[in-house]
């Protein structure tokens, strides 16, 4: 399942400029691609184009092997979950009644559509009992969000299409709805496209990110990837001047460590020590905490090697340029 | 309290009165239900022709009552009686009716409409499952003054022959009869009053508890 874009090109009545201009790319299947880029550089645009939400002037969208062209709009997106920041949640129907929307819309048995929304608030972390049957209204902004990501997953499309399905929640809400759907994607495996204009949330969620600029593809590539070689100014003016330490967020301890059979016992004691597939950013925090140059790096109960102040310092001097 | 004793000694011609009332509001009330509030749908539909037809029924709704009555009275084939009656009670219904209808359904949150579209619901789908269910409000608010609307305008035709509780008031007039008038115009209140009621205990039924702290908040 795989979505793959050609040459697509968008432009809106009345506009001398086109929204979308030349755009190509491909979501492998499994991954959560991320559209980045400031408001208004598209990225909207083309999530809606992949759902028919729109239609693009130019080129070709393939969904599984399909052009989309081919196939009647209301049917594709019953085959397509899709999160808006808005949510939309239907304030007229319960919070059932809400989820079991495009079950209802396929035609599925009451009772088949009941148990998949009893087991998908709870995947969502969400009582059934409590829950269920309180409209809209009667949630929380994180709950809604919940809800509205329940509702785009409910008939378990392949492909999901999420328009900054975090972005109407504080920043606490939103790093722990990050956090459990990052968890839940590990297990279900589904082909995302994510559109955001927050850099941390893109180097967070995405296996590969897309950056736009004025309806232009400007980058693409993975996340660490951008950040250590930007393609040109724009790129590195929206991934900030920390780009250094955000790549700690992304590298492995095991990556920057100088490998080593031994670990000196008194940075074992004092628990200066982290895993080998930690992040260095956790490695650094622990450095901070324990007040050492170094840290003892373990796989499981094997040490395998150091990791110093030192060679961080020069990596980061090195990506940073 | 002379109009109770005036009600106590007319009792027949009273009832009479007020069936004939009664029965002409809710034929009225039911066409009207059925044409106005499918005119709103098909024009929330058609942009175009919905400015047009809102002014219509604008400058339809300003026309002095009495002299519809009369107009239409003269057209063959309509007359004296309760064929005019309905058709001029019909086109007063058709502002509240229609207008509510129309931007019940027009102001309905984009972002739902988009979510609705976005997980495969058709155009007719839109309508009924999200649409109409979330203009209900809106929409019985306009029927509620339609209704009450209805029963005070009825009166007036009882220039067109129609034996109803107008014509208590319009006989009270001429007589210089204060109890006649009084009489006629409280029952007239009292079944605006009940009419209104009745319509505010079905609008419980129908519009969902969700959209209800809307309504009433």
């Amino acid at each position: 399942m795989m979505i793959e874009l050609k040459k697509v090109s968008k432009t809106f009545p009345g506009s001398d400029r086109p929204s979308v201009d030349q755009v190509s790319f491909r979501v492998n299947q499994g991954n959560i691609c991320v559209l980045l880029g400031p408001s208004g550089c598209g990225k909207t645009t083309i999530l809606r184009m992949i759902n028919r939400l729109e239609e693009p002037s130019s080129g070709e969208i393939i969904v599984n092997g399909e052009n989309i062209t081919g196939v009647d709009p209301p049917i594709l997106r019953r085959s397509i979950g899709y999160v808006i920041q808005q949510i939309g949640l239907l304030p007229h129907r319960t919070i059932e009644q809400n989820i079991a929307l495009v079950p209802e819309l396929l035609g599925w048995s009451t009772s088949r559509t009941m148990k998949r929304v009893r087991e998908l608030l709870e995947m969502m972390g969400l009582n059934p009992e409590e829950v269920a049957r309180k409209y809209p209204y009667q949630l929380s902004g994180g709950q809604m969000q919940r809800v509205g990501v329940a509702r785009a997953m409910a008939a378990d499309p392949p492909i999901m299409l999420m328009d900054e399905p975090f972005g109407a929640v504080d920043p606490i809400v939103r790093i722990r709805l990050q956090d459990e759907f990052l968890s839940l994607q590990q297990r279900l495996g589904k082909t995302i496209c994510f559109v955001t204009h927050d850099i941390n949330e893109a180097i967070k969620m995405g296996d590969y990110l897309i950056i736009f600029n004025q309806g232009r593809l400007v980058q693409m590539g993975h996340p660490i990837d951008v950040l250590i070689s930007p393609a040109d100014d724009f790129v590195l003016s929206l991934i900030g001047d920390d780009r250094g330490v955000k790549i700690l967020d992304l590298t492995k301890s095991e990556a920057l460590m100088e490998p080593a059979g031994e670990i000196p016992g008194d940075l074992i004691e004092s628990g200066c020590v982290v895993q080998s597939i930690q992040p260095v950013k956790a490695a650094l925090e622990v450095m901070m905490k324990k007040n050492s140059d170094q840290v003892g790096i373990f796989r499981g109960d094997q040490a395998i090697g150091l990791l110093s102040w030192d060679r961080i310092k020069k990596h980061v001097n090195r990506v940073s340029g | 309290m002379n109009f109770i004793t005036f009600i106590q000694n007319n009792s027949g011609l009273v009832l009479e009165y007020t069936l004939n009332h009664v029965s002409l509001v809710l034929t009225v009330l039911v066409l009207s239900l059925g044409l106005w509030i499918f005119t709103g749908l098909i024009i929330s539909r058609y942009d175009r022709v919905a400015g047009t037809v809102i002014s219509l029924s604008n400058i339809l709704f300003c026309i002095p009552s009495v002299s519809l009555f009369g107009l239409f009275m003269t057209v063959p084939g309509l007359g004296l009686g309760r064929r005019t009656a309905v058709l001029v009670l019909v086109i007063y219904a058709m502002m509240p009716l229609v207008r509510s209808v129309y931007l019940g359904v027009k102001s309905v949150d984009a972002s739902v409409v988009e979510a609705g579209r976005g997980m495969g619901m058709t155009l007719s789908q839109i309508l009924f499952k999200i649409r109409i269910p979330m203009a209900w409000p809106m929409i019985f608010a306009g029927i509620r003054v339609s209704v009450v609307l209805i029963t005070g305008i009825a009166t007036m035709a009882t220039f067109i022959g129609e034996k109803n509780l107008g014509r208590l008031i319009h006989q009270g007039i001429t007589r210089g009869d204060a109890d006649m008038i009084i009489a006629g115009a409280i029952i007239v209140s009292l079944m605006a009053l009940v009419l209104d009621y009745l319509m505010g205990k079905v609008q419980k039924k129908v519009i969902s508890p969700g959209l209800r702290f809307k309504a009433e908040g």
